[in-house]
């Protein structure tokens, strides 16, 4: 599954659809994502699901996107 | 809508550093035309030193009165359409140049979404200040030389002798006066003062002076061509291996004195090591995301590189040249500025100020006996850079492997290998493709620069002229003049940044740029750049 994920400049907010999950933590997050999914039914049963998290680069200035512009993408596996 | 790197081509066509390959190889593949003998990019205008009016006995040679300060290049250097760019002038080959690089900058602002209308006015805002600063840096009195006086038949006065080094520093004490005097101007200005646009797309434009530097040499002996081909090598492996070992003790080292001496968190230490010890705010930014720190930690720590790099700017150049190394190391100080100061942006044109200050001293100092070609130290010095940028993408990999599996342990956390590519600077590869076909160019139908290629060879000169000489000074010029429109000094007294500061001045002065000068003296003492003689 593809979430985006930002910075709002106190929790990560990972978004997906009409999914929209935040934590102040990423760790805090992860799992609210996995609670989340649960309860859509969205986590695999048999084995692993894989999330892709990729950064929403808007949440960097516009004047430091010339220097860089990207900041992070992420995997996580729930269920392994 | 999001803007999100997850596919390799992602930002192709929606990235400055995208930007700058296109605009980069664009005017790199219509400079190729002139090898079949069109001419299109001789209207790009290029300044001479001038005076108001020439002394009794003297003649116009290197220096000229006002009205020549500049000529379309092509009313050089063409060999099929002299007559037709002799005939715009200099002000009607600076519309042109202005016309030109208008649509072809807008067409990267376009597709980059910026506001078009606020980008066309700050451009030609930037532009004409830019050439007017040009104009006034290569009065005589300016950038001059003793050797430039001998030869025009000038008689004996005092000049400053900063050859085109005038110029930048000019256009970057313009920008600074805007940026910390006229902050809403610089405020307006900042859609287009875009300097790592503008260092990247003149960082390709320096591929084709690399590629042509031996054929520029090889006009004055095979020998020398074979030599300067030999030295741009040796400056490719020698700046491999002084930055990798420049990593493995700046970072570190830097990293040590953040958490150690200033008891700094170990995420904050982590950007703040990068960003002062590797190449600034990209490094900053990279690593930020590789130990998972928020945002702001970046932003913080690049709003400081990016004050701390035109700090640099302004003393390393003049103080590698008259203090240590000097002439005697040309490239030992090319090698440790590009080490040195961080952003590609500050370090390219601090390097190109460098390659100015070096070339006058060298030339007073012996009496125009020994001519340096002009880039070679420039080169060392991004050559360096380069490749701690190309690096930056496994280094971020590595410390997100260490922070993800041993530092955070974070349960079903996995770091994707494509992140190196999403950090690897793209422009470094119009830069070497730039570089390695003129040097194709030299070894194949121009056969090294024996007689039966110098035919070929000329003829390439005329493309890569116009755009490793007009194009490259003009992009650096506006590097300089986007630089200081940036860069607000007061930002060193805000309180956040707080013991930041501190730890940027006390690992930049005490640790980065003496080890810098060391490893830079380890892989390139020794190598000396190729005279080109008293030709001028």
């Amino acid at each position: 599954m593809d979430f985006s994920i930002h910075h709002d400049g106190k929790d990560w907010v990972a978004s997906c659809g009409d999914i929209s999950v935040a934590a102040p933590d990423l760790d805090s997050l992860d799992r609210k994502v996995e609670s989340e999914l649960g309860k859509r039914g969205l986590l695999s049963e048999q084995g692993k699901t894989m999330v892709r998290m990729c950064f929403d680069t808007r949440t960097i200035p516009e004047w430091i996107r010339q220097y860089a512009q990207h900041y992070f993408n992420r995997v996580v596996v729930f269920g392994g | 809508m999001t803007n999100q790197e997850r596919k390799w081509y992602t930002g192709m066509l929606t990235q400055e550093d995208w930007w700058a390959v296109w605009l980069g190889l664009g005017f790199f593949l219509l400079g190729l035309l002139s090898i079949g003998g069109i001419d299109v990019l001789g209207w790009i205008t290029y300044p001479k030193k001038w005076v108001f009016s020439l002394p009794e006995g003297a003649v116009a040679k290197k220096i000229v009165t006002v009205n020549h300060a500049f000529y379309p290049l092509g009313a050089k250097y063409s060999q099929t359409a002299k007559d037709f760019y002799k005939g715009l002038g200099p002000i009607g080959g600076i519309l042109m140049t202005y016309l030109v690089f208008t649509v072809a900058t807008s067409i990267g602002a376009y597709f980059m979404r910026w506001d078009l209308k606020k980008y066309i006015t700050g451009w030609t805002i930037i532009f004409f200040l830019t050439y007017l600063t040009w104009f006034v840096g290569h009065h005589a009195f300016f950038s001059a030389s003793v050797v430039d006086l001998k030869k025009s038949h000038f008689p004996e006065m005092f000049t400053l002798s900063l050859g085109g080094g005038a110029s930048f520093i000019l256009a970057l004490i313009v920008g600074l006066v805007i940026g910390n005097f006229f902050k809403p101007f610089a405020q307006y200005l900042s859609t287009a003062a875009k300097p790592e646009w503008f260092i990247k797309t003149a960082i390709v434009f320096l591929g084709v002076k690399v590629g042509y530097l031996p054929i520029k040499a090889a006009a004055t002996s095979q020998k020398l061509g074979h030599a300067v081909a030999g030295l741009t090598f040796d400056l490719f492996v020698a700046g491999a291996a002084a930055t990798i070992v420049a990593y493995m003790i700046f970072w570190p080292g830097v990293y040590l004195i953040s958490r150690k001496i200033f008891k700094l968190p170990r995420a904050t230490a982590a950007v703040l090591g990068s960003g002062i010890s590797i190449c600034g705010v990209s490094a900053a930014v990279a690593t930020g995301g590789a130990v998972r720190a928020k945002p702001v930690v970046s932003i913080m720590v690049s709003a400081l590189v990016v004050v701390w790099a035109v700090i640099e700017l302004v003393i390393l150049p003049g103080f590698f040249t008259h203090v240590w190394p000097g002439t005697g190391d040309p490239l030992v100080a090319g090698s440790a500025m590009g080490m040195s100061v961080k952003t590609d942006g500050a370090d390219a044109a601090a390097g190109e100020l460098l390659d100015e200050f070096m070339r006058a001293k060298i030339s007073a100092e012996t009496d125009g006996k020994v001519v340096w070609p002009e880039g070679i130290i420039t080169t060392s010095a991004v050559m360096t850079k380069v490749w701690i940028d190309m690096f930056i993408g496994l280094w971020a990999f590595v410390l997100a492997m260490i922070w993800v599996y041993k530092i955070d342990k974070r349960p079903g956390e996995r770091v994707p290998f494509s992140e190196v590519w999403h950090r690897f600077p793209k422009f470094v590869i119009g830069y070497f493709v730039a570089w390695f076909v003129y040097l194709a160019i030299f070894f194949g139908p121009g056969h090294a620069g024996a007689a039966d290629g110098m035919a070929v060879l000329k003829a390439a000169k005329v493309g890569a002229i116009n755009v490793e000489k007009g194009m490259r000074k003009l992009f650096f010029m506006l590097t300089f003049m986007s630089l200081g429109i940036i860069t607000d000094f007061a930002k060193l007294k805000e309180a956040q940044f707080g013991k930041m500061v501190w730890v940027y001045f006390v690992a930049l002065f005490c640790f980065i740029i003496p080890v810098a000068v060391l490893i830079a003296y380890l892989f390139h003492h020794g190598m000396m750049i190729p005279t080109l003689g008293a030709a001028g």
